[in-house]
């Protein structure tokens, strides 16, 4: 290496342009290759560790039919995911003040972002303040 | 009587920043630039307490500062800071290795705590608490956000050549490729990593880096919008990214073990600083070491912060200082966080297209490694396109895949230069 380079006293602008160029496609190169190394692996980890919900079939879940309230007017999708009706059920049963038992969840859809602003504001500050 | 009270009056600092033989004062301009680092130390003091710019770490760099330039007489028991033992040759066994066992006989407070910036210390214990508190869910969900970080280091690397030029172009200004080198790590927005490299490659720039690099952390939320807002689509901007999918704990330990390996593998160099980090991530991952993960992200990691800071700002003496470098470490270190933002939003623009839109791009201006800021400027811009886009989480994989990138660009530079 030049001592112009070592010390960068009398550089000359091709010396730097060169080394600079050098170093960065060298550079980039080495940080790519060892993020793309980790990407790869994890990659592996999804393929090896998870297991989508929605490819699992469970057995459907007929209750006694009962007074029905649906979560949400219209049918979209019949994902089964026990857990998530479970939940809508011990939902609307407590805003209900009723039983489970009652209830029969016969389909729920996600809606658009309806949060009022209140809640959202509430929801940034909190967001806000966390990190 | 007489005599001692002479005696006590040729000790203090008045004597000493009006007499011609005092350490710092051989001259009347040595007097005036005394001042003038006092007078800098308490604007940056200013910044940390009033504007509350990183205080926790400008507070102290900035006291350090003050400690370091108050005058004193030559040869003083009461210097707590002799600089030029680090940075001199003619005090170094064989000219080039420092003098450890006279620093121990001989250093004040802050040349014996500046030995755990110099041999490479803090830096790491810094990183172990870091570990602790990063959660890498968001980037093992996501795999290629991973590549944002890498992205988000072209501003090093670009900023590197900047340096070079300028100091071809302009006289007064004489940066080698060391010196380039350490001022370029400043776009990786990691205070600890850009130490790190300094102290090995350009000592003598370690407060000028230091003070940049911080000052810049703490600017981010201003630097960043205009440059993501110039670089991507209002469309792009509005996008809704997927749900991420759970992580599960196994995968979370494995990553911190996978990493370090992969790392070593590749570029042993940036070992110390990666392994550090995936340690602290281990302790607080694997679940059964709570105490010590605890103890890394609270009581280490307060005090080698502490004591980085101080001893970082005392080796900001006026000498090395106040100089047309330090104005071009500034400029530059600018440009560095400038480039590194437009890097990652650059991939993140690719990525939009490669996607059809199913990644907002705005998550990679977060490459940058400034955690959780970067993120945290993501989602606050993607909520002002569309107030019910919640950014954070996806802008976290590329924030913690940027502070392995900024390491691995560390470890690239150190195995380039450090032994030239």
């Amino acid at each position: 290496m030049s001592e112009g380079l070592l010390t960068g006293q009398n550089l000359s602008l091709s010396d730097a342009l060169s080394m600079g160029g050098e170093t960065t496609v060298i550079g980039l190169a080495i940080v790519f290759s060892v993020l793309v190394v980790l990407m790869i692996v994890l990659y592996l980890f999804k393929v090896i560790f998870y297991k989508d919900p929605n490819k699992k079939k469970t057995a459907d879940t007929k209750q006694e039919p009962a007074p029905t309230i649906e979560a949400a007017p219209a049918v979209t999708e019949e994902t089964d995911e026990e857990e998530l009706i479970a939940v809508l059920t011990a939902a609307v049963a407590a805003s209900l003040n009723t039983s489970t038992y009652n209830l029969r969840i016969k389909s729920y859809r996600r809606t658009d972002n309806k949060m009022p602003a209140w809640n959202r504001a509430g929801v940034t500050e909190t967001i806000n303040n966390r990190f | 009587m007489l005599e001692s009270f002479l005696n006590f009056l040729q000790n203090t600092g008045f004597y000493a920043l009006i007499s011609n033989g005092g350490t710092w004062l051989s001259s009347g301009s040595e007097a005036i630039k005394t001042i003038i680092m006092l007078a800098i130390a308490c604007v940056l003091l200013y910044l940390a307490i009033v504007k509350k710019f990183e205080p926790l770490l400008l507070l102290p760099i900035a006291f350090g500062m003050l400690l370091t330039n108050l005058p004193m007489i030559k040869d003083s028991s009461a210097i707590m800071m002799h600089t030029e033992w680090f940075t001199d040759s003619q005090y170094f066994i064989d000219g080039h290795s420092i003098d450890v066992g006279m620093i121990c006989r001989e250093g004040g407070l802050l040349d014996l705590l500046y030995l755990g910036v110099k041999l490479g210390i803090y830096p790491p214990l810094i990183f172990v608490g870091i570990g602790c508190m990063t959660d890498f869910g968001p980037l093992i969900a996501n795999p290629k956000s991973i590549l944002l970080g890498a992205a988000a280091q072209f501003g090093v690397f670009f900023t590197f050549v900047g340096a070079l030029v300028l100091s071809a172009l302009i006289p007064s200004i004489s940066f080698g490729v060391k010196e380039a080198a350490s001022i370029g790590i400043i776009g990786g927005a990691d205070g600890p990593t850009a130490i790190y490299v300094t102290k090995s490659l350009a000592p003598s720039l370690l407060p000028a880096i230091a003070v940049a690099a911080y000052s810049y952390m703490a600017l981010i939320p201003v630097i960043q919008p205009p440059i993501m807002k110039l670089m991507t689509r209002k469309k792009d901007r509005m996008i809704v990214m997927e749900q991420l999918r759970p992580v599960s704990k196994t995968e979370k330990i494995l990553f911190p073990i996978i990493v370090t390996i992969v790392v070593a593998l590749i570029i042993p160099d940036a070992v110390s600083l990666v392994g550090c980090l995936m340690l602290g991530n281990l302790l607080k991952e694997s679940g059964v070491a709570d105490r010590l993960a605890k103890m890394a992200q609270n009581e280490l990691m307060n005090i080698v912060t502490l004591f980085l800071g101080v001893t970082v700002g005392a080796t900001a003496t006026a000498t090395s200082f106040l100089s047309a470098q330090t104005i071009g470490i500034i400029v530059l270190g600018l440009i560095a966080f400038c480039f590194s933002t437009a890097g990652g939003l650059f991939l993140g623009d690719i990525m939009c297209w490669l996607t059809k839109g199913k990644v907002n791009p705005l998550i990679g201006s977060a490459g940058v490694s400034a955690v959780p800021m970067a993120a945290r400027v993501s989602q606050t811009v993607g909520q002002k396109e569309n107030p019910s886009n919640f950014l954070l989480m996806h802008a976290m994989g590329p924030n913690v895949a940027g502070v392995i990138g900024s390491a691995v660009a560390a470890g690239v530079f150190l195995s380039m230069f450090s032994n030239i």
